[in-house]
């Protein structure tokens, strides 16, 4: 541009500035910005990198650890300006790039004219305040007045979406098929395709709240809760334990996790708010301190436990429960403030903090005394006093003990009352071994030891094992025997030491219960001793395992001279309080006037229901996130569904019976205009196809062949078992490295993450379906049950499209497969000119020996392929 | 055909559709990157990989070779007499003491459990002996002579660095990234990503050997992190009956039967696409099958050994007990390399991190060593010989040396501070040794390398600008691209 040009510009802009803006301030126009972007990151008064903190003008002039840093009127006396100018070392920003030559002129004439600082817009710790009100997502949202629309209907979301098309010339796409529709709903809502009968009987009724009374049938099921949790389950990271399996040592997540998982399908099923179940899941073990089944839920923060580092575990907590719940990045302030959001790093920590005092456990549950066998993993606050550092760069060595942080939520939300006040725990909790069922069966587990030592004594008699190791195996039992009455002096003990006021005789039940002890840890340690000394004695002739039988001896003999104090409790105690940090932060999360929250699950809801989010960046609603496609119809979704009481079945009743889901996905002709005005379906003119995720695949599969194990909950099942076990999907193992191949296949989630599944469409899939030993039994099993009613091949074809695919086929549909009937099993009948695979695995159920049934498992075989089975339309 | 929509995924299936063929979209590549990720960003849609390289290529696939337990580099490729001379010594009386106060044990170390591992303080003399080898004559241990005698191939870089000092050093070393901030994106996803398919009838990121076990990154190790399933590596078994999961319908399923279920198949989508004219991922299944047709035929073919000489079997050590599994998997790479598999992965040591020899290293290195030797060696031979070589890397790695200084009596700890990897073929100079560790065996001193800068120099030869790939919202810093290592790049 000519100089000329550009000085004229200037002027003009300089004159505009003039008239309509404020006096120019050049704190506040050039140096407030420069320092927010380059300086207060490091500089404010939450981390003072080099003691320095430039967020006022007073903590400016008390300098750094090196001494002042401005001196008031002289630019080149001053470090701040010798710093940005590369004057002196370290040159500032720190590793940055060198800002512009104007920028820094400007500092120079701020500190020549007295560096004041204008109106405070900034926060002590960098945060610009007035910023955070600017942003659509930190506005606590308000119901927006519903369009005035006569062709909408009675449903807002119509009324929204009906104002929006009509401002793009837009029309909605006529309604969707009946079958089609029937078919994505159940879908949609339950994982399941209907059956024909459904089908037939919504297709015939002339009831014009049938569709509103299947909603209603569907989200009552049992497979609803299993559907949508699942949903929840993937942007809650649902994990089976993993680690190292060779010695079944859990690294991550917990054992018995599945009891969170059935809390959750349970929680949707009875339709418990979802206010609720967040704190549930924060905070369940505060919330209601007596009911373990309460305590499932809080699975969903056992399940980030890491062996080998807690600040991983923690961690995870933070970044997924600010993502998952309020669409917050805040894992980005882990080691400086968010390049985006208004979050100093500080920040971070704070919301660390409400989890810090923390652990995990695991409790008995009746009817099962060993834990690793069965078990409430659960979490509890486990130590008050732990303090939270920030990490000075994210660097875990490298904490700022100077400054320990208070559990509170990100400034940008203010400073609101959270009213953390501890939490008294009853005795069953903080002493879950206190609970009436345990003792029961602990005897009941002392006594099947007593049987398991007798076997094994009689076993070494009948063999017989060497005189020294059948004395052992004796003593052994011997033992066994003696624990009984152990276990029952320490039950007594444990019971009177928990009475107030303490019962005379409990000192003397403690004693005699350590007296007890002793003997049978003597019985025990001298069959140690009898086969440690055996193996010795066999090792002189083997020097390699002498080593190892000496230290064997050693140990036993040594177990012997130990003087037990006072006796074995039968089981932890914990504190007797927890501090209700997790408690307040869930309701605070949960609070109306949080703004993100509401928000965020409609769009996780919305993204189900309608195949793509109205805010595309689902787990991010900052700054860098994207704008809402529909802001006023996500702020009235959330507004009603708080005023709804965050029930989740009101919710997605609204949805599914809205005119725009309904709607036909189609693009025809007619549609081609439409097509190119909006071709990302941004206004919903039409409704979006999707691919089933890969439980519903598998699912709907097993339901089509009527083979599905409708069971609900419990233990994690085989993840190698999918093809022979017929129970849903969501119940079988998954963890990292542990998925079943036929869902790894269709985009499973990974477990890890996953706030929105991907829709791949890879030949591992055809080959999954058109070779997986499922697909083949499901063909001959449904081909086995529809033969007998439709001999004739056009009724066969019928009933088959209508099993398979909820929908009867096209007339070209019909006569392509009465054809392949025909010469199918014309093919069949020459076996002799065929070839076989010879490799593979053979599905359990073994094809039709008839040429004629064999064709028609085949024909069901490649509907179970057809891109439509896959496909809501 | 209809006009497509302008969204992603109709581009990318438009582009399949209008046969990019063998330079683009195929297999996993088939549709849109996990799209959430990229609209976080409104220029995303134009950062979309499109299957082809950013600057022209010098080589066009990778076979990596990846040994799990950590391989010992002093009895490998960076053999140390100094270790012999003060053999039993303590550190601290020998005057390489000094290797304990460098600033790099702090740099280096990111301890998996802290103080799991010590530093092993008296030093363990070689447990084999060396000569210079090939025609360049690089001292190369006596455990490797094959290897050895192809040092004039290679470049060797003996100045490799790690940070975690337990096995999840074998994730890190394919995403670059510490066990503890979990599965990232591997190298051959990243390939994967920017390249796509050279074979549309195979898998374009293959895994073969048995995987590292979920202590050590586990199936991570090829996974693809945020950038999606679609481009994780594909486990082949080296077994033509059964080469990956649902390969073969099984016994009683007739070939006839199932081409005609095909052809019935697509008659029918078709009839559907009728009345759907631009479901783009109608489209996409239909050629979906089509590609698994082929798959399931083209994937036991690739890796069985019918038609390779007595000769070739000889040259990877097929003849001998030992060394025939894993001549099996090398042979097998190569072929499928030679089929347009644009990444092999090959582990050896399995599930059990074979080359972990806290005890009886000679032992262990001795014969795990027998197994692997001849097979790469072959491999370098073969490709070489049969003019593959020029567009092939062939990486050779570990995931950490082994400490200087003995563990109990008779073995070598986890030593992350210096290590050797090398390089063949696809644009890298052949002869050179580059870097180097200090006398002992500690640190890498000289032109010191961070495992990206492995991954880097990779992605450099495919003709790749890993900065070109980056998904918004997934910040990457620096060290996480690494640099090509020049000296080597010919």
């Amino acid at each position: 541009m000519p100089l000329r040009f550009l000085t004229l510009v200037l002027l003009a802009q300089w004159a505009w500035a003039q008239s309509a803006s404020p006096a120019p301030d050049l704190y506040r126009d050039h140096i407030q910005p420069l320092f927010q972007k380059s300086c207060l990151p490091c500089h404010n008064a939450g981390s003072k990198q080099g003691g320095l903190d430039l967020s006022t003008r007073e903590a400016m002039l008390r300098g750094s650890i090196h001494g002042p840093v401005v001196s008031i009127g002289k630019p080149d006396e001053s470090q701040i300006y010798k710093m940005v100018a590369h004057v002196t070392e370290p040159a500032m920003p720190f590793k940055g790039k060198k800002l512009p030559d104007a920028d820094i002129a400007r500092i120079a004439d701020w500190i020549k004219g007295g560096a004041e600082f204008g109106e405070p817009a900034v926060d002590p710790e960098g945060i610009n305040l007035a910023e955070v009100s600017k942003h659509w997502a930190f506005r606590v949202p308000v119901r927006p007045a519903v369009p005035v629309s006569k062709i909408a209907g009675g449903n807002p979301i119509d009324a929204f979406l009906e104002s929006a098309r009509a401002k793009h010339g837009l029309a909605a796409a006529p309604q969707a098929k009946r079958e089609t529709l029937l078919r994505r709903v159940f879908v949609d809502l339950t994982g399941l395709p209907p059956t024909p009968a459904e089908v037939a009987a919504f297709s015939t009724s002339k009831d014009p709240k049938a569709y509103e009374k299947i909603v209603d049938d569907l989200l009552a099921r049992q497979s609803y809760g299993e559907r949508w949790g699942r949903h929840w389950l993937d942007i809650w990271r649902y994990s089976d334990w993993y680690g190292y399996r060779k010695t079944s040592q859990v690294r991550y997540s917990q054992r018995h996790i599945w009891r969170w998982r059935d809390w959750t399908v349970e929680s949707l099923q009875q339709n418990k708010p979802y206010d609720r179940m967040i704190q549930e899941m924060i905070a369940g073990d505060e919330l209601a301190p007596n009911d373990p089944s309460v305590a499932r839920a809080t699975g969903y923060l056992a399940r980030n436990w890491y062996m080998f580092n807690r600040n991983v575990w923690l961690g995870d907590i933070v970044e997924y429960t600010s993502a998952g719940f309020l669409g917050l990045t805040l894992k980005c302030a882990r080691c400086h403030a968010h390049k985006y959001d208004p979050i100093p790093q500080a920040d971070y920590y704070r919301f660390r903090a409400f989890f810090e005092p923390h652990d995990v456990r695991t409790d008995r549950v009746p009817g099962q005394a060993d834990i690793l066998v069965d078990g409430l993993p659960r979490v509890y606050d486990a130590d008050a006093s732990r303090p939270t550092y920030r990490f000075i760069r994210g660097n875990e060595s490298n904490p700022d003990t100077a400054t320990p942080l208070q559990p509170a939520v990100p400034r940008l939300f203010g400073k609101p009352d959270l009213r953390i006040e501890p939490v008294p725990l009853p005795v069953g909790t903080y002493f879950p071994d206190s609970r009436k069922f345990v003792p029961g069966d602990l005897i009941a587990q002392a006594k099947a030891n007593i049987e398991k030592a007798d076997a094994e004594l009689k076993k070494a008699k009948e063999k017989p094992e060497p005189e020294p190791l059948i004395l052992a195996a004796a003593k052994r039992a011997e033992a066994a025997r003696a624990d009984l009455p152990v276990l029952e002096a320490r039950i007594q003990a444990d019971l009177a030491s928990l009475q107030t006021p303490v019962p005379e005789n409990s000192e003397k039940l403690a004693e005699d219960a350590r007296t007890l002890e002793l003997a049978a840890n003597k019985i025990r340690a001298e069959a140690s001793i009898i086969a440690a000394q055996y193996e010795f004695e066999l090792s002189k002739k083997d020097p390699k395992k002498l080593g190892a039988a000496t230290a064997k001896l050693e140990a036993a003999v040594k177990s012997l001279k130990e003087p037990a104090e006072g006796y074995t409790p039968i089981g932890p105690k914990y504190p007797t309080s927890s501090t209700g940090r997790r408690l307040a932060l869930a309701r605070w999360i949960t609070a109306k006037d949080n703004p993100l929250t509401a928000r965020v699950a409609i769009n996780d809801m919305w993204m189900r229901h309608f195949g793509k989010p109205l805010v595309s960046t689902v787990f991010n609603f900052g700054r860098s996130g994207k704008a809402p496609s529909h802001p006023e119809l996500l702020d009235w979704l959330a507004v009603e569904f708080m005023d709804r009481n965050w029930d989740m079945k009101a919710m997605h009743r609204l949805m599914v019976t809205s005119r725009a889901y309904q709607l036909s996905s189609s693009v025809g002709p007619e549609e081609a205009a439409q097509s190119k005005l909006d071709p990302d379906n941004t206004y919903l003119w039409r409704m979006n196809m999707r691919r089933l995720e890969a439980e519903a695949v598998r699912d709907s599969m097993l339901a089509v062949a009527g083979k599905l194990d409708t069971t609900s909950g419990g233990p994690e099942i085989d993840e190698t078992k999918g093809h022979e076990v017929f129970r849903r999907s969501i119940y079988f193992q998954t963890s990292p490295d542990l998925q079943m191949d036929m869902l790894q296949a269709f985009d499973v989630a990974s477990p890890n993450e996953c706030f929105a599944r991907s829709e791949s469409i890879v030949p591992q899939q055809a080959l999954a379906l058109a070779n997986g030993p499922l697909s083949f039994t499901v063909a001959r099993t449904v081909a086995g049950f529809l033969s007998p009613s439709a001999a004739a091949a056009p009724d066969f074809v019928r009933a088959a499209f209508l099993q398979v695919l909820n929908r009867p086929p096209t007339t070209a549909e019909i006569a392509e497969s009465a054809t392949y009937l025909k010469e199918q099993a014309d093919l069949y009948r020459d076996p002799a000119k065929l070839t076989a695979f010879t490799t593979g695995s053979a599905a359990a159920l073994k094809p039709a020996e008839d040429p004629q049934q064999r064709a028609r498992e085949s024909l069901i075989h490649v509907l179970l392929n057809h891109n439509d089975f896959v496909t809501l339309r | 055909m209809p006009k497509l929509c302008s969204d992603q995924r109709s581009r990318r299936i438009f582009l399949a559709d209008t046969s990019m063929g063998l330079t683009g979209l195929a297999l996993g590549a088939m549709l849109p990157r996990k799209a959430l990720a990229a609209e976080t960003d409104s220029a995303a849609a134009n950062l979309l990989p499109d299957g082809n390289p950013h600057f022209a290529p010098k080589a066009k696939r990778v076979i990596w070779l990846f040994m799990l337990g950590g391989v010992s580099h002093v009895e490998s490729f960076d053999p140390k007499p100094a270790l012999n001379k003060h053999a039993g010594q303590q550190l601290s009386e020998t005057p390489h003491k000094d290797v304990l106060s460098s600033p790099f044990v702090k740099e280096n170390l990111k301890a998996f459990v802290p103080g799991q591992h010590h530093t092993r303080l008296k030093l363990y003399p070689m447990q084999t002996g060396f000569r210079e080898r090939g025609k360049n004559g690089v001292a190369v241990s006596d455990w490797f002579p094959h290897i050895g005698g192809q040092m004039h191939e290679v470049s060797l870089i003996r100045s490799t660095w790690t940070t975690d000092n337990d096995h999840g050093a074998i994730l890190q070393f394919h995403t670059g990234h510490h066990i503890f901030d979990g599965s990232l994106p591997t190298l051959g996803s990243w390939a994967h990503y920017g390249l796509g398919s050279m074979n549309e009838n195979l898998p374009s990121y293959v895994v073969l050997g048995q995987p590292p076990g979920d202590c050590c990154g586990g199936v991570g190790t090829h996974g693809s992190g945020y950038l999606g399933p679609e481009h994780a590596g594909v486990h082949l078994a080296v077994d033509p009956n059964n080469p990956l999961p649902f390969s073969s319908p099984g016994p009683g399923v007739y070939r006839e039967e199932q081409q005609k279920e095909f052809e019935f198949l697509n008659r029918l989508n078709r009839i559907s696409g009728v009345e759907y004219p631009s479901d783009a991922a109608l489209k996409a299944r239909i050629k979906s099958y089509e590609l698994a047709f082929r798959m399931q035929m083209a994937a036991p073919e690739a890796i069985q050994f019918k038609d390779e000489s007595e000769e070739t079997k000889r040259l990877y050590g097929m003849d001998q007990e030992s060394s025939k599994p894993f001549a099996e998997v090398c042979l097998a790479a190569r072929r499928l390399s030679e089929r347009g598999v644009r990444f092999v992965q090959v582990y050896h040591g399995g599930a059990g991190n074979a080359w972990d020899s806290h005890k009886d290293l000679k032992k262990n290195h001795g014969s795990l060593a027998e197994q692997v030797d001849k097979p790469v060696a072959g491999l370098l031979q073969d490709l070489k010989q049969r003019g593959l070589l020029d567009e092939t890397i062939v990486v050779w790695a570990t995931e950490f040396g082994r400490s200087p200084g003995a563990e109990q009596s008779n073995g070598r700890d986890h030593h992350p501070f210096g290590f050797s990897v090398w390089m063949a073929g696809g644009g890298i100079k052949s002869g050179v040794v580059h870097g180097a560790t200090d006398e002992i065996g500690f640190h890498a001193i000289e032109n010191r390398h961070y495992v990206t800068d492995i991954h880097a120099t990779v992605l450099h030869q495919l003709g790749i600008n890993p900065r070109q790939l980056d998904v918004p919202g997934r910040k990457r810093i620096e060290v996480d691209y690494g640099k090509p290592i020049k000296e080597i790049i010919a």
